[in-house]
């Protein structure tokens, strides 16, 4: 950690150098209403969609992962079903059927690019959080339960108080990666129209393409896409570090 | 309310079954061809990172992390749009099998890293006490024990670069979903094409998962471990 951690600052710093550089000394005509569009406009709405779909998949999955280890076959069956499909589809095509397919079945289940995106995340992301839960949950020893049960709390106290915070420290690692994983994957608003990052970096990829007033007549497709891919980078590397850094220490305190 | 009667999925299929079933055998025909090379990819890359060969192995780890840090959508734009610009026009079928490749190939390098790591170093030992060269003892130790553990992990990567194969959608690439997505926004039948969608995708990839949990108790190691 203790390396790669000081190449990626040292990286990082290089990069930020480089940048004011060239946005301070002379960047191409086209460089700064390009990436002033891309990260005051695109920027927002991918950490806004990914903000949103972490809290809504952590709250939901721990709800429905806790749930799943309620020993009653009807609830465990939907529950299971739940994880396995939205586990199963990619996620493309569950955006797909929150943007296309809801508003079909019902005209009050219409909503915004950016919106759908993260229901579909949250879909997603819930049954990565709910399967990880109840492993979390059933890792915990018996007697945990039992000697909660003798102090007089009762299932829902038992677990607000007992299980579920011991759970949440073996969840930590898992939770870094979905964040990882939904600040990836907001990428595929950009499919339904949503301008998050990468819809910000095409249309104006695609405005550069035409002649003079409106664009320039010019193809600067590498730059752009390359940028946004720097820009994704510095934002994941970090955190799938931390992710294995959380692991290790668990692996270490015997959590396993 | 007028839209549940006209939900008519057997129409929808016996009308675009042909175009549906090529959609889908051009999914399995990029799945096949992305699977088999991130295989390759995975055991050499993977071996050179177990075994720290110089160069290639840093080499290695910097696209892992790129590849794992960045969209998957973002990579495909990259080499759909910006290779042009250098004088490299692929097609859609290249650029839809040779992403999802390139995607696949770096998780598996991890997952073969991993199952190489994992064999005991006194197998190795005992390799090269009968006389074996680093190379044998690779191909005949190194490569079956570790490739032995490193499988159920790699396949779940596989599950991924065919569920990865539908973001073809974004260059137009006749697969699955962008098959049933065209054919939806002719004929208006939206519910019906993704219910196929949604059949098709969650059997190909239950399927999948269960061949794995099959292959975990057959390839388990004699010894346990």
């Amino acid at each position: 950690m203790v390396r790669s951690a000081r190449w990626y600052f040292v990286g990082l710093a290089a990069l930020v150098v480089a940048t004011l550089v060239v946005w301070r000394l002379e960047p191409p005509e086209w460089f700064r209403p390009v990436w002033t569009y891309i990260l005051e406009v695109g920027l927002p709405a991918t950490l806004r969609v990914s903000a949103i779909a972490v809290v809504g998949s952590a709250v939901i999955g721990v709800l429905l992962g806790t749930l799943l280890t309620i020993k009653f076959k009807p609830l465990q069956g939907l529950i299971r079903l739940y994880i396995e499909v939205f586990r199963g589809l990619p996620i493309l095509v569950t955006v797909f059927i929150v943007y296309f397919g809801l508003p079909e079945i019902s005209g009050a289940l219409k909503f915004a690019p950016l919106t759908a995106a993260a229901i579909a995340l949250v879909l997603w992301g819930s049954a990565q959080v709910a399967e990880a839960t109840r492993g979390a949950v059933q890792s915990i020893p018996r007697e945990q339960h039992e000697a909660a049960a003798a102090l007089g709390f009762g299932w829902s106290g038992r677990h607000a108080f007992v299980i579920l915070p011991q759970a949440l420290r073996r969840l930590l690692p898992p939770f870094v990666s979905l964040l990882v994983n939904i600040i990836q994957n907001s990428t595929l608003a950009q499919t339904i129209g949503g301008v998050e990052i990468l819809q910000a970096a095409k249309s104006q990829n695609e405005r550069l393409s035409f002649p003079e007033p409106i664009g320039i007549g010019e193809i600067h497709a590498f730059e752009i896409f390359a940028g946004v891919m720097i820009l994704f980078f510095v934002i994941s590397f970090p955190l799938t570090r931390l992710a294995a850094v959380l692991e290790k220490r668990l692996a270490r305190a015997g959590y396993g | 309310m007028l839209l549940a009667v006209t939900y008519d999925l057997w129409a929808f299929v016996s009308e675009n079954w042909e175009e549906l079933l090529d959609g889908l055998l051009n999914t399995l025909k990029v799945s096949a061809i992305a699977v088999v090379g991130a295989f390759f990819i995975g055991v050499l890359l993977g071996a050179a990172r177990a075994h720290r060969i110089p160069v290639v192995s840093q080499l290695t780890a910097v696209y892992v992390e790129i590849v794992r840090n960045t969209p998957i959508l973002v990579q495909i734009f990259l080499i759909f749009f910006a290779l042009p610009q250098f004088g490299i026009t692929l097609n859609q079928f290249t650029v839809a099998w040779l992403s999802v490749m390139v995607w696949g190939g770096a998780f598996n390098s991890e997952n073969f890293r991993a199952g190489f790591e994992a064999v005991p170093y006194r197998y190795r030992e005992a390799g090269y006490a009968l006389g074996f060269g680093p190379r044998s003892t690779f191909v005949n130790v190194t490569l079956p024990i570790g490739g032995r553990i490193a499988l159920p992990s790699s396949i779940n990567t596989y599950i991924s670069v065919v569920k990865n194969t539908s973001l073809m959608y974004v260059i137009a690439y006749p697969e699955l979903t962008t098959t049933a997505l065209n054919i939806s926004a002719q004929s208006l039948e939206t519910l019906e094409a993704l219910t196929v969608l949604g059949v098709v995708y969650l059997t190909l990839v239950w399927s999948l998962s269960a061949a794995i949990r099959m292959l975990e108790s057959r390839l388990a190691l004699p010894e346990g471990r």
